[in-house]
């Protein structure tokens, strides 16, 4: 029988580890889609120089376990004197492997859109900024959403580690809880249906983001647009 | 136009004065892809209300020549300069070094510049193509920016079609967008790399219309073209490169009528076979 009363009496445990993942793992994102919106603008503005430095780092992060990359920063930071704190530690770990893969999806985005466009807008003096913001990024989005929420996805789900390193997340609390109660069936379903809630969550809102874009320009999809000898990551 | 600076190096200075009466002037630059060398020490100057159509086979550096000027492509070797200023580069102690992104931006705002393909922007309509760089550049509001859009639409015959999207546009409609676009920033010269080549025979002439208006209209014009008809019309000056090189350059009447060298009188019979057929 499934134990409600249970769940009741230890709900502080469930809500502290619901809250934790979600802080986390959101500030961890927002990291991440940012790092890696300024990696991949790195790499692609300055091929020679910067590139290969964010080359580099993408590849460690496609080469390297989040749970290790946690370790080196929880316990390996005190060594560099960088004293962080299980949450922070998280945090920072989440959006700097997160940062690796975004940016490779939107080094992708950016492809996608032919050079002579950008170079059309440079001879009307329109500046770098405005061109990633007026004309890279809307053409991009509808492109990068769909890779973007599933890799959010997946780092929301491998924010599950983040209870190695003692942050009280829904996996770590979880845990307290079997070890507590020595129940075991209702605390790991709850925090599975948990996971999935956020997880289905980011899934919609995706969605939506896809579907809004989709209707909002009603242009076309780049492989159909007025350019020839581009390169198109998808068609 | 923002008011033309006084540079203060002696060398630019120096040039400035020497270019007098030229909007645009290359002098001996050289242009290497790796080993390639695609432009070899060419002189190329553009007075006010000048036209010059640039003729040449295929891979002879037409293209990289106008993207040097434009600095598009950054030139190796030589100078170009743009009312007198040097264009892309800063003399700093005898040394030449790379200018900032908003230096090269003020010397080349006299410059406008139609590409073969086009390249508007897929998301925004014709008008919104026109309008973009004179809200974010000139900082106009979006009413005056307006205006000032369908005013250039109107000049290239496409006031009807403002609202449309360039995929829904035929190739000429395109290119028209595109000149009107570069005309709306109030360029003192166009440089124009093929602007037909992409279209379909019959949207040639639209296209071949609007920039011959522009040509009275008094603009100077740097063209690069494969249209022989349009040259011998409407350039002041033609100029026949070859290999990186320019090998000849005269008005047009001399240039096709006596070519003096045996590259450009080859060059013409292909063409005009290749007319024939
Ligand atoms: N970005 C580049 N990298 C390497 N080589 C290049 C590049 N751009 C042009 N080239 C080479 O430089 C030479 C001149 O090219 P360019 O495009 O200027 O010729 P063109 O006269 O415009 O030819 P076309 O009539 O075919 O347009 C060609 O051999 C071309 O392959
Ligand atoms: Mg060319």
């Amino acid at each position: 029988m499934f134990d409600f009363q249970l769940l009741f009496e230890m709900r502080g445990l469930i809500l502290q580890g619901l809250w934790n993942t979600v802080w986390i793992c959101f500030l961890g994102c927002l990291v991440a889609l940012g790092l890696g919106l300024v990696l991949a603008s790195l790499r692609l503005s300055s091929p020679r120089l910067v590139g290969p430095l964010v080359a580099t780092y993408i590849e460690l992060c496609r080469g390297i376990p989040l749970l290790v990359i946690l370790f080196l920063l929880y316990y390996g930071g005190p060594s560099i004197g960088l004293r962080l704190s299980a949450e922070i530690a998280g945090l920072v770990g989440i959006g700097l492997y997160g940062a690796g893969y975004f940016a490779e999806i939107y080094r992708g985005g950016f492809l996608s859109i032919p050079q002579g466009q950008l170079e059309a807008a440079r001879m009307l003096g329109i500046s770098r900024l405005n061109i990633l913001r007026r004309i890279q990024i809307p053409q991009m989005l509808q492109l990068i959403v769909p890779p973007s929420t599933n890799q959010l996805i997946i780092l929301v789900k491998e924010s599950a580690l983040l209870s190695v390193i003692s942050v009280d997340d829904l996996t770590k609390n979880a845990t307290a809880m079997v070890n507590e109660t020595f129940a075991v069936i209702e605390p790991y379903i709850t925090v599975a249906l948990l996971y999935w809630l956020i997880i289905e969550t980011i899934a919609r809102g995706g969605y939506a983001l896809e579907k809004r874009l989709a209707q909002r320009s009603r242009m076309p999809t780049p492989s159909s647009s007025d350019t020839a000898g581009a390169t198109h990551a998808t068609s | 136009m923002p008011p033309l600076e006084t540079t203060i190096d002696p060398i630019t200075k120096a040039k400035t004065t020497a270019v007098n009466g030229s909007l645009i002037e290359a002098r001996g630059i050289s242009k290497h892809f790796g080993d390639l060398h695609v432009l070899d020490n060419i002189d190329f100057a553009l007075s006010p209300s000048e036209v010059v159509c640039v003729i040449g086979p295929s891979g002879s550096g037409k293209s990289t020549l106008l993207r040097c000027l434009a600095f598009l492509e950054p030139y190796d070797d030589g100078n170009v300069y743009i009312h007198g200023q040097l264009l892309g580069y800063e003399q700093r102690g005898g040394m030449r070094i790379r200018a900032s992104e908003k230096a090269i931006d003020r010397v080349r705002a006299p410059l406008g510049m139609v590409f073969q393909h086009f390249h508007l922007w897929p998301h925004r309509t014709a008008l919104q193509n026109v309008t973009e760089a004179l809200r974010l550049v000139q900082g106009l509001s979006r009413r005056e920016a307006d205006r000032e859009g369908m005013a250039m639409l109107k000049r290239v015959g496409l006031f009807d079609r403002a609202h449309h999207y360039p995929a829904s546009l035929s190739g000429g409609q395109k290119q028209r967008v595109a000149i009107a676009r570069a005309l709306a920033m109030k360029p003192e010269v166009m440089l124009f790399d093929e602007p037909t080549s992409a279209l379909d025979p019959e949207l040639v002439g639209e296209v071949l219309a609007v920039m011959k208006q522009l040509a009275s209209d008094g603009m100077t014009m740097a063209i690069v073209t494969h249209e022989m008809g349009f040259a011998a019309n409407v350039a002041d000056r033609v100029v026949f490169m070859d290999e990186g090189r320019i090998v000849e350059s005269g008005k047009p009447e001399t240039l096709f009528r006596r070519p003096a060298s045996e590259r450009l009188s080859q060059f013409l019979n292909t063409w005009r076979e290749r007319a024939l057929t």
